[in-house]
């Protein structure tokens, strides 16, 4: 669980319990650009400070990364991390190779990284991933004068873990948040649609398709508005799946299922995230016994009352 | 009596907690009850709810009943609650006046000018943890608890889905706008049906909180996005309550947010970059489980490869949460570009945006969907043969979990239906006449998967095709892995099939044979002629009134001849629950007599009943059943030896007998080699552990002796049995055990899942069993209102309890004595005073012993209706009405009687009976008048005096009329009679006249009905001719015949 250059298979993070294979892509992208840089013994006293909590901060603000690591000095030093922020007519043409394919958009939607991004950047002529690590621009405020200096290389590791946690913060770094590019892309679709709609009209007689709505009437009113006595009535019987309440079968619950919390470790606390993840498991177990007792004990003040009161009788 | 309501507030309300206190929301407790008020004219500010309940009564309510909690803080606020428009008093319509009027309550009818109107309202405030707890404890099968509205069985279903929620771990942690909250997960199949059961079901008080609705503007918010967040509310409180946060070896960053988890405001101590990072972080870890609530879900369509084709295809689309019939395909959606789409009622913003994230999602469940959406607007794919059995059998659970919609072709829907099962064909032997359980029937088996059937050697044939889908008579199905084995070894067994096994399957959804499940049954038309009698869904077959009746059947009660016969003939016992009024006792005598008839009625019959209603049975026999040789076993000259009572039977054919007895003789009675047992007010065996239950019980099976023939079992009642689940192994134990199980199993099966947590397809489960016995009309069926007429008079023939009957004697004997010695200008009076007691006597000896107890008086009304056998038979017959929902007006011409009376019933029933008579002040009697016929849960039971209440008043509310003592003019009784019969009465009203048989009460009704000369004289003249009566004709009026 600790962060170990120069072994086999590179570098491993504290999320890397499982083995390498097991990262979002992106963060073994972003590894494989460390493993790829020349000086390995740079890496290797960077890795050590990162290691140690060296590094107090990572903040990313707007299409940079600050961060402050703690040097030998008394004051952290500034690190300033930068790409090269796309134009505005590269991301157009990202944007319209995007658009090209369903399933980047769905994907982006429902809060997964494409795997092929790549390819719609390539329209551009450009990258959403940097190549090498050369192509990641910084700045220290440390003396050394070498670039990258052991503190912007802390960083560097530390910055994989931080992509796990928002994969869509690379965006950000080329110029777009996720929410202007998921709604430049929405205003890219709805042209797209338009276009498509006014040609089907065009071809199809027009009440074949459906009629747009009405402005303000999104939301219908509820039934007790139009029949007042559902004002107070509800009359319905217990759904049969709550009659018995039944726990989570073995690995269902909702923290088996979204998996790690991707939250980058502080490096002096090793699987606190697991460890934080573990406890909430434990409460929910407890939780979850106490909820089916108090439903198998509901009702049964009042319906014992009665079956007591009908033996007197 | 008042009602309890519970509505959510989004925000605290004002006055419930001490400045500096974060808000939160919350349950808002209050309750309106049904009071005189004036139409109120707002103001600036909300009006007060005048029908409300204030803080201490309610407070006083809640203990009272055992909901109070401490964690209840007291609160104000304002609701827009539905008001009728109504002008206050001396006010003249006129355009220009403001609004005035008054909040309406549960059940009360609605007017047509109905408006929104807001109210302030006080009440109890309970924060989310403890508002789920205070929940918890409250009945969840509902409408049993008196005083609690139907929006709290809505509230107590909310938060047993949160128990759920909490149970199976469908939450995570959540770090939105620098809180902490536990966030449940509402995406699985279950859960979303459950919200939008829920939202679309909600009752509207539940939001009536003005801050939220704002009805005035006309936009409410919808009830999806409501009730998901009150969820997340209860679900949060109740995780937060419990947690211990601080584990150990956390950074400061996880252990600010486990502080936040569990600190009463959810404020993360953190600055504003790590609350954004933890924001994120969160959002990002729960977005690929769940994804956000909304009215509409991506949903994928497969469909069969066309003939002689192997691709399938899948087609993308929308569906409607709230209607998964309601779809439109993706083609449309992208047709629908910038613009909303309509599906259904609903109108969806964005729809390409909604179809694009579900089409991500179901990427995460069923890979191959990736080919699919190359396109830039895709709208199908296809699939091979092996992805479209990967996703029939296992992807599209995960799909519909992840909350994208599935459609299945019907033949491969999942359920049972696509499981190997059977379609039988069966019909009756040619001779049989389909009236023996366990005989076998003529039958033909097919098996059959998802609707298409086949035999054992078309399944052979698909199974060596090596593949989970086949094609069978042109529709696709899925072959298991042990369909072939399970229908080798249902051949080799060659199972019988029984008219038993017939009713089975047709009286219960889902049964089996052999373990396979029946899909299919088609019954030939003479079978289908029986099973549908047995099941009810058809009439039984009229039988008109037999030979020797005397008088006649309505319809409905042919009806229910013919279905004691059939049941008679199965050897079955019948429970005949008919509503009081329709006449069970007639259609009992019709059922012996047509047994006469028929020469089928060769030993007695056993007729068990209350003590109370043995004369009423007498007397209706001796009117309708004249050939009927009825003999009572009761009194204290019955016989009391094997020997005797078996030659006091002789050539009988109904023994009457009452509950008490049947337990005290029981060893004689079970000497007798009974034909039959009836048992009437069959309630009186509800409980199954009592000794008369077990009597009753062990008289209704033949006894050890092995000459006894078979005995039919009728039980009698006019309460609704089949709802009654704790008293309905009983009955049925008498009648047909094993239908039900022994008690142990019943108690598993049936009565704790209904009764504890009202679950319905255990009671659907439990109806079908027992309907096929259980006869049931109601006089407001349709089939019954139409052969009843619009007033239906009742005569209730009542004995006299042995204190009664003493106190008669003794008084009638003294008082001819001294009448017969009195000079001329005195025996007028007397008279008078003779007949006024002794009917005072028939009422309740109290009365005329002008006992006047003290209200606190515990023992004296313990034995109360002990004393008076009218007062139990009364007791019997409203406890019918009370438990029908009816009201009934009780007329009596004795003031004291009905405040004795009126004691004696508020104790009993424990609801308020109000009494109107001469002293009443005319306020009272509008008050009294207005609250039963308009307050939603006014009074049931409403007495009055025969004088003042007689005339005038306007009663339709009330579907029964009771006239506990006989008055000499039926003019006068008419007349009272018409408070309820008159212009607005919806319903048949019943009319009981009391009657105390062999008393001077017999002789007056005698009189009234004969319109005898004597009859018209008292009509005509008043009392005047008493005093000319001489003591002969007197002694004959009053003194009491034993008969």
């Amino acid at each position: 669980m600790t962060i170990t250059p120069g072994n086999a298979n590179g570098i491993t993070t504290q999320l890397g319990d499982q083995g390498l294979g097991q990262q979002p892509w992106w963060v073994e992208q972003w590894m494989e650009l460390i493993n790829g840089y020349r000086f390995k013994k740079r890496l290797e006293r960077a890795w050590e400070y990162a290691r140690s909590g060296n590094v107090l901060s990572i903040r990313f603000e707007g299409r940079r990364v600050h961060a402050r690591v703690q040097g030998s000095g008394e004051d952290p030093y500034k690190v300033k991390l930068w790409l090269d922020v796309l134009s505005d007519d590269d991301w157009g043409y990202v944007l319209e190779a995007l658009g090209q394919k369903a399933r980047w958009s769905a994907q982006l939607l429902a809060g997964v990284m494409p795997q092929d991004i790549e390819r719609a950047f390539a329209a551009s002529g450009r990258r959403l991933f940097p190549f090498k690590l050369q192509e990641v621009r910084s700045e220290c405020t440390c003396p050394d004068k070498i670039n990258p200096c052991k503190h912007v290389s802390a960083v560097y590791y530390l910055m994989g873990e931080r992509f796990s946690e928002d994969p869509f913060v690379l965006f950000q770094l080329r110029g777009r948040t996720r929410a202007q590019l998921l709604s430049d892309l929405a205003v890219k679709r709805r042209a797209l649609l338009a276009k498509k709609a006014k040609e089907a009209k065009e071809a199809a007689p027009a009440d074949a398709l459906p009629q747009p709505a009405a402005e303000g009437s999104l939301n219908p009113a509820p039934a007790a508005i139009r029949d007042p006595n559902r004002w107070w009535n509800y009359g319905a019987a217990l759904d049969p799946g709550l009659v018995v309440i039944t726990p989570a079968m073995e690995g269902d619950t909702g923290l088996d299922e979204a998996g790690p919390l991707p939250l980058a470790e502080d490096g002096r606390f090793p699987e606190a995230g697991k460890l934080f993840v573990e406890q909430l498991k434990a409460h929910g177990a407890t939780c979850g016994t106490a909820a089916m007792a108090t439903a198998m004990a509901a009702g049964s003040n009042n319906g014992e009352g009665d079956a007591g009161r009908s033996a007197q009788a | 009596m008042s009602l309890l309501h519970a509505t959510w507030l989004p925000v605290v309300p004002r006055g419930s907690f001490a400045k500096g206190k974060a808000p939160s929301a919350g349950l808002f407790i209050w309750a309106d009850t049904w009071r005189v008020a004036d139409p109120v004219v707002p103001d600036a500010e909300a009006p007060f709810h005048p029908l409300s309940l204030n803080l201490d009564d309610l407070a006083t309510w809640l203990d009272e009943n055992n909901f109070w909690s401490e964690d209840l803080r007291q609160a104000s606020v304002t609701l827009t609650l539905p008001s009728r428009q109504q002008l206050s008093r001396g006010q003249k319509s006129s355009a220009g006046d403001a609004w005035s009027g008054l909040p309406l309550q549960a059940g009360e009818p609605l007017p047509k000018d109905l408006t929104w109107w807001p109210w302030q309202l006080e009440g109890w405030f309970l924060k989310p943890g403890p508002a789920a707890e205070w929940l918890n404890q409250l009945p969840l099968s509902g409408t049993a608890a008196a005083g609690l509205g139907d929006d709290l069985l809505w509230w107590c279903h909310l938060q047993r889905w949160c128990l759920s929620l909490i149970a199976r771990g469908r939450w995570l942690p959540d770090a939105a706008e620098g809180k902490a909250s536990w966030l449940p997960l509402l995406n699985r199949e279950d859960d979303r049906r459950r919200l939008e059961d829920l939202a679309t079901r909600m009752p509207q008080v539940v939001a009536a909180s003005s801050a939220d609705t704002h009805l005035a503007c006309g936009r409410p918010r919808s009830n999806r996005l409501l009730v998901a967040s009150i969820v997340e509310k209860l679900v949060d409180g109740q995780l937060r309550a419990a947690f211990a946060p601080g584990g150990p070896g956390l950074d400061p960053l996880l252990a600010a947010w486990q502080e936040g988890l569990a600190s009463h405001d959810g404020k993360l101590q953190l600055d504003e970059e790590d609350q954004e990072r933890l924001a994120i972080a969160s959002h990002h870890w729960r977005e690929t489980v769940a994804g956000k609530v909304a009215p509409a879900r991506a949903c994928l369509e497969l469909f069969t490869p066309p003939e002689g084709e192997e691709l399938w295809e899948l087609r993308f689309g929308l569906q409607a949460e709230a209607d998964p019939s309601l779809r439109v395909p993706a083609g449309i959606v992208w047709g629908a570009g910038d613009g909303n789409l309509a599906l259904g009622e609903i109108q969806l913003e964005q729809p390409g945006a909604l179809l694009l994230e579900g089409l991500g999602r179901a990427l995460l469940a069923f890979e191959p969907i990736e080919r699919g959406l190359d396109a830039a607007t895709p709208e199908a794919m296809q699939l091979t043969p092996a992805e479209a059995f990967v996703l029939v059998r296992t992807a599209a659970s995960r799909l519909r979990d992840v909350g994208v919609g599935v459609v299945l072709p019907a033949s491969l829907s999942g359920g049972l239906a696509s499981r190997l099962g059977l379609a039988i064909t069966a019909e009756l032997p040619e001779k049989s006449r389909g009236f023996t359980l366990g005989e076998t029937l003529e039958w033909r088996w097919e098996f059959m998967i998802g609707g298409v059937t086949l035999n054992l050697r078309d399944l052979e044939k698909l199974a060596a095709k090596r593949s989970p889908l086949v094609q069978h008579k042109g529709a696709w199905i899925e072959l298991r892995p042990l369909d072939l084995k399970n229908a080798e070894k249902f051949c080799a067994a060659e199972p019988p099939f029984s008219l038993d096994d017939a009713l089975r399957i047709t009286g219960n959804e889902g049964e089996t044979l052999q373990r396979l499940p029946v899909h299919a049954f088609t019954a030939g038309p003479r079978l289908q002629a029986v099973l549908e009698q047995y099941h009810q869904q058809k009439a039984p077959d009229p039988l008109p009134a037999p030979p020797g009746f005397a008088g006649q059947l309505r319809p409905y009660q042919e009806r229910g001849l013919g279905w004691l016969a059939f049941l008679h003939r199965f050897d079955q016992g019948a429970c005949l629950a008919d509503d009081m009024g329709l006449g069970k006792t007639i259609q009992l005598l019709a059922f012996l007599q047509h047994l006469k008839a028929e020469e089928e009625l060769k030993r007695p019959v056993l007729l068990v009943a209350p003590t109370s209603v043995l004369t009423n049975w007498k007397r209706e026999a001796a009117a309708f059943t004249p050939e009927l040789v009825v003999n009572e076993h009761y009194g204290p000259r019955r016989p009391n030896s094997p020997e005797a009572i078996k030659k006091a039977l002789k050539g009988v054919d109904l023994v009457l007998t009452t509950y008490g007895l049947l337990q005290r003789d029981s060893e004689l009675l079970e000497a007798i080699d009974w034909q039959g047992v009836v048992i009437d007010e069959a309630q009186a065996i509800k409980n199954h552990n009592a000794k008369q239950s077990m009597a009753a019980r062990d008289l209704g099976r033949p006894g050890r002796g092995s000459k006894s023939g078979p005995r039919f079992r009728i039980a009698l009642t006019g309460t609704p049995v089949e709802n009654r689940v704790s008293e309905l192994w009983a009955l049925m134990d008498f009648l047909n055990p094993k239908v039900l199980g022994d008690e142990p199993f019943f108690r598993q099966r049936y009565r704790l899942p209904i009764e504890r947590y009202g679950d319905m397809s255990s009671l659907r489960d439990l109806k079908g069993r027992v309907s096929p016995f259980i006869l049931r009309r109601l006089k407001t069926d349709k089939s019954i209102i139409s052969d009843l007429p619009e007033k239906v008079e009742l005569s209730e023939w009542v004995g006299l309890a042995p204190e009664q009957k003493k106190l008669y004697n003794k008084t009638v004997e003294e008082s001819l004595d001294a009448i017969a010695r009195a000079p001329l200008g005195q025996k007028h009076g007397q008279v008078l005073a003779l007949l006024t007691r002794l009917k005072q006597i028939c009422n309740h000896p109290a009365l005329a012993l002008k006992q006047d107890p003290d209200l606190s008086d515990a023992g004296f009304f313990k034995e109360f209706a002990a004393r008076s056998a009218k007062v139990q038979r009364l007791e019997e017959i409203l406890e019918e009405v009370i438990e029908a929902g009816d009201r009934a007006l009780l007329f009596t011409q004795f003031a004291e009687w009905g405040h004795l009376l009126k004691a004696h019933l508020e104790q009993k029933w424990r609801q308020e009976v109000p009494f109107l008579y001469g002293n009443t002040s005319k306020t009272e009697r509008q008050a009294m008048v207005d609250r039963f016929q308009d307050d939603p849960r006014g009074p049931q039971l409403f007495l009055l005096s025969l004088k003042a209440g007689g005339v005038g008043l306007n009663l339709t509310r009330a579907s029964h009329v009771f006239h506990i003592d006989r008055w000499w003019n039926p003019a006068v009784e008419n007349q009272a009679t018409d408070r309820a019969y008159r212009i607005g009465q919806q319903n048949r009203v019943m009319v009981h006249k009391f009657i105390t048989s062999g008393s001077v009460e017999e002789r007056i009704d005698r009189m009234i009905k004969e319109k005898s000369k004597l009859a018209e004289d008292i009509v005509g003249s008043g009392e005047d001719w008493l005093g000319g009566m001489d003591v002969r004709q007197l002694k004959d009026l009053v003194t009491l015949s034993e008969d």
